[in-house]
């Protein structure tokens, strides 16, 4: 049962890196490969900063320089190609990704980094062996993915994302700032993905090398759940979590990120649309 | 100081990454099949040509072939696995086909290092078997290695050539820009991308691999993995997407500028900046290219502009030179 946990806990990681991927997807309408980079760049931060400030002002830190570098990429690299089409983004995004990473090798040194935070003594709960820090990474997860969900659906400026979400042109037809919307989603998405990279760090470790891991995860993900919308992004983060975890049980755990792609491609096949999309993909039906 | 041996090596390295890039141009720029996954395809060309090679008694035993076999061997292999990846992968379009093929090379370079009792693991391979190595001298031997990876090169440029020339390379770049029409023109567009995709993996596996391997001093799968995959598209989006000069230009520029920056002699205190050197020259290129220049340095109307020049219609050809001369009479009269 503890594989639950496991699984539970991947999967709200993922959850959190996902739906900043997803929101950038829906909005500026391209793959963002370098969201693995700042995932990692956020955890490194955090732990840099940890080490000098003490953890909770290093996080708080971390998560506000890699929302700012977002925006910045977003601002300075992203908006002046937009015009050019989703694949030319999709290699500014590579491009970037190659950037972040070697500033991280620059900064950072290319050692394994951990925090040192311990999650505390195992307890019983029900069925699970479950440590008081695990506990709160949860909660952390589900504050984060609520808030959003109110940000989305609660607030002036969560519409008017939906909006250009939906029909870009339209929305700007009608008047909604689009230059507004694309810096909060791009300050959004970087503070989902350091948030989320650090949560990974917490429960194991971190390096340089760590981004080009996270993106492959991520992309399962938001392909096995549609990337329309944020609900279905997290029930896949938590399925393939879970599912990769679980299947540990079965199988040797080396064949782990196997059974995730596996899992992606038969989703692929099977239902382009997403698991857990209802609306036809246009671009995904031939 | 810069020995020339070093110089040696980043030219055939060089080229080896041309040849590459020259594969993704003709699945992805002519075809229209944007490939994450071709270091899984090179990978597997890799593995299974010093498989192939390697003697039955090594520390990971092979099969003892000769190379030329090898080679052979390695592209049939590669092929097979291509259309094998190519059949599900296919039917899907744009960004999904990119993260499955993206999945699959992932997958691969996991198997690889899963599998160790046959492909060695992290460890890597080691006894690697090179071409006519026994017939040269050590210090003459990188010479002759870069002799036969230009020759591979070109090879592989004369086939995306003919490939890009004929009925065929029209039919797919036809496909690409719009199916309805191309399906209506009686093109059967599956059986055209699959075997440009399994054609793809069939000189990664005969070519691409197996020169890849003679440069490595052993085969680890880290080699294999997205970062090999993002080099090669960086070459070729710099050098020009969908032309036939492009990758080659493109690919050697960026090998020789990125491994040139390694020669450079820094003190220790730098090392992590050194290191960081060449992941940043390869992503700010990219970005400025894609931002100043998004159709590369070379593009694709040029390249087939100078085609249609050669193989236009005689008749027009001829024509051009009767109305010629009239022009020049033309503006000398009022000046005369």
């Amino acid at each position: 049962m503890n594989n639950l946990l496991f699984g539970l806990l991947t999967g709200s990681m993922l959850a959190v890196a996902t739906s900043g991927f997803a929101l950038l997807r829906n909005t500026e309408r391209f793959l963002h490969i370098a969201h693995g980079q700042f995932m990692a760049l956020g955890a490194l931060l955090a732990v840099a900063l940890g080490e000098t400030f003490g953890l909770p002002v290093g996080i708080a830190l971390a998560v506000l320089i890699t929302s700012a570098v977002a925006v910045a990429c977003g601002k300075l690299l992203f908006d002046p190609v937009k015009h050019r089409g989703a694949n030319v983004l999709l290699f500014t995004s590579v491009g970037l990704a190659f950037v972040v990473y070697a500033a991280m090798i620059a900064l950072f040194g290319t050692d394994l980094r951990v925090f040192t935070v311990e999650l505390g003594a195992a307890r019983p709960i029900g069925p699970f062996d479950v440590a008081p820090g695990e506990i709160v990474i949860l909660l952390v997860a589900v504050v984060v993915i609520g808030g959003l969900w109110l940000l989305l659906g609660r607030t002036g400026i969560g519409r008017d994302i939906r909006a250009v979400a939906s029909n870009r042109e339209l929305a700007q037809i009608r008047g909604v700032a689009i230059n507004r919307v694309s810096m909060t989603v791009w300050a959004v998405a970087g503070a989902l993905a350091a948030i989320a990279g650090i949560m990974t760090a917490v429960l194991s470790s971190v390096s340089t090398e760590s981004g080009w891991g996270y993106i492959l995860l991520v992309l399962a993900a938001a392909v096995l759940g549609g990337t329309g919308n944020i609900l279905g992004v997290i029930a896949a983060a938590l399925v393939l979590g879970i599912v990769m975890d679980m299947s540990s049980l079965v199988i040797d755990t080396a064949y782990r990120p196997i059974v995730a792609f596996g899992i992606l491609i038969g989703v692929l096949l099977i239902r382009p649309q997403g698991l857990f999309s209802f609306q036809s993909r246009k671009e995904a039906a031939a | 100081m810069i020995s020339i041996e070093f110089l040696v090596t980043i030219a055939t390295l060089a080229f080896v990454f041309a040849m590459a890039a020259q594969l993704l141009n003709l699945e992805a720029a002519w075809g229209g099949m944007w490939d994450l996954g071709i270091a899984g395809l090179i990978g597997v060309g890799a593995y299974s040509y010093v498989l192939l090679t390697s003697s039955p008694d090594a520390a990971v035993p092979g099969a003892g072939l000769s190379w030329p076999l090898g080679m052979l061997g390695a592209g049939l292999i590669t092929a097979a696995v291509a259309a094998l990846i190519g059949w599900p992968a296919l039917r899907l379009r744009g960004e999904y086909f990119l993260i499955t093929t993206f999945a699959f090379a992932e997958i691969l370079r996991q198997i690889i290092i899963i599998r160790r009792d046959i492909t060695g693991g992290t460890f890597g391979l080691t006894s690697i078997v090179k071409p006519f190595e026994s017939q040269f001298t050590i210090d003459g031997y990188p010479y002759v290695r870069l002799g036969l990876t230009v020759l591979l090169t070109v090879i592989v440029w004369m086939v995306c050539s003919r490939i890009a020339t004929s009925s065929y390379g029209a039919s797919l770049r036809a496909a690409r820009d719009n199916e309805p029409l191309a399906m209506a023109m009686g093109k059967r567009i599956n059986v055209l991308r699959l075997s440009t995709y399994a054609t793809v993996g069939l000189m990664c596996g005969l070519f691409v691999g197996p020169a890849y391997s003679w440069i490595l001093g052993a085969l680890v799968p880290s080699v294999f993995s997205s970062h090999l995959t993002f080099t090669l598209w960086a070459g070729l989006v710099i050098g020009g997407l969908g032309s036939r000069f492009g990758p080659i230009v493109g690919a050697l520029l960026l090998t020789g500028a990125s491994e040139l920056v390694r020669l450079v002699h820094v003190p220790d205190q730098f090392a992590d900046l050194h290191a960081a050197a060449h992941p940043a020259l390869v992503g700010v290129l990219l970005i400025a290219v894609l931002r100043w220049r998004p159709d590369g340095l070379l593009t694709e109307s040029g390249t087939f502009a100078r085609l249609r020049r050669r193989h236009s219609r005689p008749d027009t050809a001829r024509a051009t030179p009767v109305s010629t001369p009239t022009v020049p009479r033309i503006a000398h009269e009022p000046s005369a």
